[in-house]
């Protein structure tokens, strides 16, 4: 039932069409049967007449009408008769109602004994036209029910549509609601039945609000608390190499241990600071070439030290979005790509636009990824170490959770997909493009 | 006229109402858009046209038997592609599925409603065609098809949205159910048909009900319609309706059986660094 309106209309409108038809049908029946009992009163009331009136009188007057034939018997002998009936008796001499075939036609019949003459009555109507003339007049009365059906359906449609507006409003005000704006939704003119769901909505904004607060109260207690002790910790470390031999392996450890827990914490603060939603209301333009130009040329070094090749390609494209999330994304991109890829081989970031999209890709000549692996690798802590050839410095698996985050707060779709090199992986995002944004930036 | 015209027009719609809100609400379970359903509609209508118009041809084919053997194999064949269909599709409605089981299930389905419609609505051409013939028959003809496809659209209205109420779980079995009915109905009547066109011997009247609940009777159609009720049904008609219904169920335990097992999320086999 994915519309309410619709599964109202439908199911009403059958009910009361089945329900209304039924009664129609049951009205038909019981409606023939009354107009039977009506004509065979009025074939009464003829016998009656044929009995009082000179017989002779009778057949002048009678005899015209094709629907209706009589017989007069007197003692077994044939008095008088119309000229459609035929010479036996039409019925046998009992009174009250039957059935008889002639004339080619079925016939509804009567015998009547008048006492006063000593005469048989016997008068006969042809039940076709019988039924023709009840059936007329009966659906005559039916024809308003069934031509009352569409008007019926449309008064229907316009009740639901009546009585399901303040939920479309509700719908239309929660819709339009901005992704920052977490007050309360007003409720004045809320119907009784919806005044418990904004109750509900606004206790429940009420507690995401108090959430979103401790959330950023804590990212930047957090990033505080824990960068002042690292880097006091690194400060050490730097004096402690100088006491130290140079190559001591349990000084390596400890630095790449630092390291790793200060990549971690910050790829954690990145994370959670780039949740709220709030941040889709700060987009600027952003040309992606350029950005990736710029993060490039500040990460070329880690690239040269493992003699990768790294290639930039495309043209100016420009896209609504947050360039310090951006950058991140690019970071974390290029710093998976370096980590995977082996001593010398190539790296390609591509950024290319169509009419309504930009494309944003970086391919690397690593091992690549297993298809079966493609969603796995953006889940948290996840670290695909099925290439035995590759050795990992760095990392703690969240790189490329962050980079779907940004992408989906972007409303940009990320695909991998083999890369262009013979092997490795290729990560494709598509951005919506800002329409007519490459002529400012070319 | 009027009685007649609901009596036969209730039939035929019925029927058809019947197997198209089921199926539709198999395609809403497999989040399939219903428009297979106008595809299927105008094809019956347009398959109805063309046999209602050569209605006096086809009665000529096989020693003048051509129309009762015609709708028998109709009848048949949706009993067939029902079978298909039960095997099928019948036990993966919440599972995950290619677009390649998407594209059959939407063959099936169509194939299903154009067949079934083509043979009722060809009566229903036959029958108001004849009727309207007589200007005296206009009126009672229109309003009792009017009211005789209302009563079996409402009714086919009311079966889709009361499926789809129930629960996810017990709207499979509710399904299968209706179409195991339809499926002995749908070999009963071929049996029937081909016992009129002396295709198969005649074969004792098992009872005899039509004093209690006439076929003629309305009560009589709808049930005729939905589970296929016949006031004499000979000894070959009740065995081949057994045989419809468990031919229907047993392949939906076909394919119930082979409906694979519920995804577990599968644990990282790496080691967080």
């Amino acid at each position: 039932m994915k519309s309410i309106r619709i599964f109202l209309i439908a199911s009403i409108l059958a009910t009361l069409t089945l329900f209304n038809f039924i009664a129609a049908l049951q009205g038909y029946k019981s409606s023939l049967h009354e107009a039977e009992k009506l004509f065979d009163r009025q074939l009464l009331q003829t016998a009656k007449l044929i009995a009082n009136l000179h017989v002779d009188k009778t057949t002048n007057n009678l005899n015209q009408l094709s629907e209706l034939a009589y017989q007069v018997w007197h003692n077994d002998q044939l008095l008088a008769a119309s000229n459609n009936a035929q010479v036996e008796t039409i019925t046998e001499h009992h009174p009250g109602f039957g059935y008889a075939n002639f004339d080619g036609y079925r016939w509804r019949t009567l015998a009547y004994f008048d006492p006063s003459n000593n005469n048989w009555i016997i008068a006969a109507e042809r039940t076709d036209l019988r039924y023709i003339l009840a059936e007329d007049v009966i659906t005559k009365a039916v024809v308003p029910i069934v031509l009352g059906i569409p008007f019926v359906g449309l008064l229907i449609w316009l009740i639901i549509s009546r009585g399901l507006k303040p939920l479309k409003d509700l719908s239309v005000r929660l819709k339009n609601k901005q992704v920052n704006d977490l007050t309360p939704i007003e409720t004045p003119e809320l119907k009784d039945e919806l005044k418990q769901v904004t109750q509900s909505i606004n206790v429940l904004i009420r507690r995401l609000g108090s959430a979103l607060e401790r959330e950023k109260r804590f990212t930047s207690d957090a990033a505080h608390e824990l960068r002042t002790p690292i880097s006091a910790l690194k400060v050490q470390l730097h004096n402690l190499k100088g006491d130290l031999p140079a190559g001591n392996e349990s000084f390596i450890q400890l630095q790449s241990g630092v390291e790793r827990m200060q990549h971690l914490i910050e790829q954690l603060l990145s994370l959670y600071r780039s949740t709220p939603d709030e941040f889709s209301s700060h987009f600027t333009p952003v040309n992606l070439y350029q950005l990736a130009q710029d993060i490039i040329a500040e990460q070329h070094l880690v690239f040269e030290a493992k003699d990768q090749t790294l290639a930039l390609e495309g043209s100016n494209n420009v896209i609504d979005g947050d360039p310090l999330t951006l950058s991140t994304l690019l970071q974390n991109l290029l710093s998976n790509a370096n980590k995977y890829t082996p001593n010398g081989g190539s790296i390609l970031v591509s950024v290319s636009g169509s009419k309504d999209q930009v494309c944003l890709k970086v391919e690397d000549s690593g091992p690549g990824i297993v298809s079966s692996d493609y969603n796995k690798v953006f889940e948290r802590f996840q670290r695909l170490n099925n290439k035995p050839e590759v050795t990992v410095t760095q990392g703690c698996g969240l790189g490329l959770t962050i980079v779907k985050h940004i992408a989906n707060l972007h409303h940009a779709d990320i695909s991998i997909a083999p890369s262009s090199f013979p092997s490795g992986a290729a990560f494709t995002l598509q951005f919506n493009k800002i329409p007519g944004q490459d002529a400012k930036h070319s | 006229m009027f009685l007649n015209s609901v009596v036969l027009i209730l039939q035929e719609i019925l029927e058809a109402a019947l197997l198209i809100s089921v199926l539709l609400v198999f395609t809403r379970l497999r989040s399939i858009r219903p428009f297979w359903a106008i595809a299927a509609i105008a094809s019956g209508a347009i398959g109805a046209y063309f046999f209602a118009h050569h209605m006096a041809s086809i009665s000529e084919w096989f020693d003048y038997v051509g129309q009762e053997v015609m709708n028998a194999f109709i009848q048949l064949a949706i009993l067939f592609i029902l079978a298909i269909f039960s095997a099928k599709y019948l036990g993966n409605t919440h599972s995950p599925h290619s677009s390649q089981m998407n594209r059959g299930f939407i063959v099936c389905t169509l194939l299903l409603v154009a067949l079934s419609l083509t043979r009722e609505g060809s009566e229903v051409f036959i029958y108001v065609g004849g009727a309207l013939g007589d200007p005296s028959h206009v009126q009672p003809t229109l309003m009792g098809s009017v009211i005789g496809a209302g009563i079996g659209i409402s009714v086919g209205v009311l079966i889709y949205y009361g499926l789809l109420g129930l629960p996810t779980k017990r709207i499979s079995t509710s399904g299968l159910l209706l179409l195991s009915l339809i499926g002995g109905n749908m070999a009963s009547q071929a049996t029937l048909l081909l016992t009129q066109a002396d295709w198969l011997p005649y074969s004792r009247i098992l009872w005899d009900t039509s004093s209690w609940l006439p076929e003629n009777s309305i009560l009589g159609r709808l049930l005729y319609a939905i589970i296929g009720y016949e006031a004499t049904p000979s000894l070959f008609q009740v065995f081949s309706y057994a045989t419809g219904i468990l031919l229907i169920f047993l392949c939906a335990q076909f394919s119930f059986r082979k409906q694979p097992p519920m995804l577990i999320k599968q644990t990282s086999t790496t080691t967080p660094q």
